[in-house]
Order: structure tokens, then sequence, then C-alpha cells
């Protein structure tokens, strides 16, 4: 399983990316679209929502179940992927690059310190 | 918990395993979708080993599978296969199964995983029969798609007729064949003693057979509309509120033939139902359905079509409602557009 150095990790097994002005990029985990399989729709937010912190933003569906995605800080949605829309299975093929999900514009300073790095994410999925 | 006697096999061409009714078994090599379309346009084997079968024979044997059976085994003959139902006093499906008849006075009868000690016990208590497990010597395997035909000529060189029985000499071991499955596709199916199965499975992994599991399995029965007993069908349900009066003969007594003599009669207060969303989402078991005609009722099984890349499911819905209606299914608080449609939903309809 692929567990990237440059992101943050969750115990929920989505990743998180920090970009410039306190925005951050959200998708979820190789372990994680390993273990759903194959994922046949995603659906997605709309641009503009206010999210709170743990509100439910993302549901993909796959032949197997239905996996939610969580927001990990309160924002508001600033982009989606909507080539994931069109294309669910990029999130099998690629879930850290041409999979990742939502941006959001992050309320606040971003506190890393409960999030995940890539060795704790990685013994937590061994 | 019981393992397939293919399971080494399976494990070096890369399988992910499920406890399926106690057994483990694979439940997807590669990709769900890709076996699915593998059967769908040209050929896959699943390994089925879990299923329940049993031999059945002596002079008892036809009076108790028509005493016991809502289907009628003199419908069919010796050489062929029939789809048939147990049913407890009230019309509640107990088991589905399907029926191989050998020669005059012996058959295999095939429950499902779950059921196979309860179905087998019920045969046994009737006169004149022996039954004789076969679930825990033999191996099952079921080769499914549109080429399916050809590779039982090119790989075994005998196939069996649509719902026939057939049998072939193979590498030294004997294979005991039936035109059947559940995907909906072309194909059989293949019991034989695990030796024999080992390299039969080697010898389709090389003419380009794809390994297929229980994963796709479940899509391609459901895209083509066949019930799952434990999902669509229980104790609860009757064969006529299934859609599977096909299966079911009124002319010969049976157990259970009272309710479904009044069924037909009176009609049925609900009917299982196919569905086909037109908006984006997918139907579970559990999940709510109205129909726009007034009914309301809850999906049994649903999933995406990988064909038509659309939810579908099925449904009990109450009052029973016409081909073409307008329905919706919640899906998590959402209401999602659809409409009645019969099964297979893959095939082209004009």
């Amino acid at each position: 399983m692929q567990v990237p150095e440059h992101l943050h990790y969750t115990e929920e097994h989505e990743w998180i990316e920090q970009l410039e002005d306190s925005r951050i990029r959200i998708g979820i985990t190789d372990y994680a679209q390993d273990q759903l399989g194959d994922v046949v729709y995603v659906e997605l937010p709309e641009v503009d929502t206010e999210v709170a912190k743990e509100d439910l933003i993302v549901e993909i569906e796959s032949t197997k179940s239905v996996g939610e995605v969580y927001a990990p800080f309160a924002g508001k949605i600033v982009a989606v992927n909507d080539a994931v829309a069109e294309s669910p299975e990029l999130v099998n093929s690629s879930p850290y690059d041409e999979g990742w999900l939502a941006m959001i514009e992050v309320e606040g300073e971003i506190d890393t310190s409960d999030l995940l790095d890539a060795g704790g994410y990685g013994n937590l999925t061994e | 918990m019981n393992r397939s006697p293919l399971h080494q096999t399976h494990e070096s061409l890369g399988a992910r395993f499920v406890d399926f009714g106690g057994w483990e078994m694979p439940v997807q090599y590669d990709s769900v979708l890709a076996e699915h379309k593998a059967v769908r346009t040209s050929s896959g084997f699943f390994d089925v080993t879990h299923l329940g079968r049993f031999e059945l024979s002596g002079t008892g044997a036809v009076s108790a599978l028509r005493h016991l059976l809502c289907n009628d085994i003199d419908r069919i003959e010796p050489g062929r296969c029939q789809y048939t139902m147990i049913l407890n006093e009230n019309g509640g499906i107990i088991d589905d199964m399907i029926v191989w008849w050998w020669d005059s006075e012996t058959f295999w009868v095939l429950p499902n995983a779950a059921n196979q000690d309860r179905v087998m016990a019920m045969f046994a208590d009737q006169p004149g029969c022996d039954v004789q497990d076969l679930q825990m010597r033999t191996v099952m395997i079921a080769l499914q798609g549109p080429q399916a035909p050809d590779v039982f000529e090119s790989v075994i060189g005998a196939k069996p007729g649509r719902f026939r029985t057939a049998t072939a000499e193979y590498e030294g071991g004997v294979l005991s064949m039936a035109g059947t499955g559940y995907t909906g596709e072309a194909g059989g199916e293949i019991c034989t003693d695990p030796d024999t199965g080992r390299r039969l499975l080697q010898a389709l992994v090389r003419e380009g057979v794809t390994p297929c599991g229980l994963g796709a399995r479940d899509t391609l029965r459901l895209e083509s509309g066949l019930t799952l007993w434990g999902n669509d069908i229980d104790e609860t349900t009757t064969p006529l509120e299934a859609g599977l009066g096909f299966a079911v003969s009124l002319d010969h007594d049976f157990i259970g033939r009272d309710r479904l003599v009044a069924q037909s009669e009176h009609g049925v207060e609900r009917k299982l139902t196919g569905l086909v969303l037109s908006g984006r989402g997918i139907p579970r078991s559990g999940y709510d359905v109205r129909s726009d005609d007034g009914g309301v009722g809850t999906v049994t099984s649903g999933n995406l079509s990988p064909i038509l890349e659309t939810g579908v499911g099925l449904a009990y819905i109450s009052p029973p409602t016409d081909l073409g209606t307008g329905v919706e299914v919640e899906v998590r608080g959402r209401w999602v557009r659809g409409t009645v449609e019969d099964p297979p939903f893959h095939k082209e309809r004009g």
C-alpha cells in the first residue's frame, strides 16, 4: 500500500494535503480504496458549501459498500474534482492524485496535531 | 471455517476471500467490474464448492420430490435439470434449488449452502429415499459466459445442453455437469473430485478464462434478475410474490400448495419488482421504495449494473405495480428516481 510522506492522514483513512492560503485538499487512501473495491459513484459536495468539522461531505459507493468522507476541519468547499464524478474509477487507480475529492478553505489555523503522519498511518493499516 | 480444496490455486491467482455461509471463498481476484464484464462478453469461472449438493436415490425419490417441491419433476425427464423450491405449510420458501435428474431413481439436489443440512434431512425423512452428502468430498466449478460453450468443447471435449446433465472423463477423473448457472449467461456447472478439479482449474486459467469471485457472481445474478435466498426470498415470501410462478406447478399436491392456490385466485398483496434508477445512486438492501401509483416497499437486493452503469435492484412493492411505473428509492435521505422494469436489466429492449 502506498502512503506518501508529504500528506497527513486520519484514522478514517482520509488523506489531507496542506496547500497555500490555508487551503487543504482531501481524498481517501490507497488502503481505503483497496478495502472498498471498485468505486462506481462519487457524490461530491457543492462548491461554496460551508462545512463544520466532521460534516459528511463525500459519499463513495463501491460494488461492495458505501464509504463516507468527513470534513477534517471547518471551512468552505472551494473546489471539487469533477473528474471523479465522471470517472469514479480514478479513486481506485490514483487515490492520491487524479482521485482527489475536494478542496477546503479552512477557517482559522490549520492544526495538524490530531492527524497522523505517513509513519503513523502506515502502522495503523499494517 | 470450511475451505475449498481449490483454495491454494485461488491464492496463487491473487484471490481475496470472504466468509460465505461458513466457507472461506474467493470474493474477487482483480476487480468485480472486470470479472463481471468478462462473463458478459467472453467467459469466467467460479469456484462454487460451497454450494449444497446431495444425491437422492431410491424407489421413493420421485414421490418425495413431488411431495416436497412446488415444481413438478414430472414436467422433465432423466437427463434434464429443473429449478424448484421447497416450501413451508404457509407457502414460504424454505429454500430454492436445482434438481439434476441422472436416471430413473437417481437425482442430485443442489440447495443453498446454508440450507444443505435442513433440506437433506427433509428428504431423508421421506419413505424409500436414500440421501448421500456430496458437498464435502467434491468440488464444484461454474463456467459461464457467451464463450463458455466453446471452452467446454476445447478444454473438456463435451458440453452440457441448457438445463441438461452430462458426464465426461477428464484426465483420469469424471466430471458431472449440468447446463445451469447463476449469471444469466450460457455455460454450465461441473462437479468432480478435488484432484481433477485442480487440474481443470489450471487448464481453464491456461485457456484464458477469467477467474471470478462471489462479488461478480452477485452483481451478475442481480443484473439478470435472479433471486438470492436470504435476501430476496425466504420463509416469509412465497414463489408467487417473488415472481417465481414459472417454477410452480399447481397440478400436483405439495407442501404449501393451498396458500399458492389462494394467491393465484385472489392475487398477491406484494410483488418482487425490478427497479432501474435513472438518478445517481445505488439501491441497497433495506432502502425504502415508493411508486408513483401509491405503492410502497423495501429493496431486497441492489447494486450497480456494470453493463447499464446505473443502479438496479429488486424490491417488494405493495400493492403490485405495473412495468414502466415511475418509482423512487430513498438513498440515504435522498429520493432517487427510477422505473419499474423486468429483468434481465442489461438486455436491450426494443
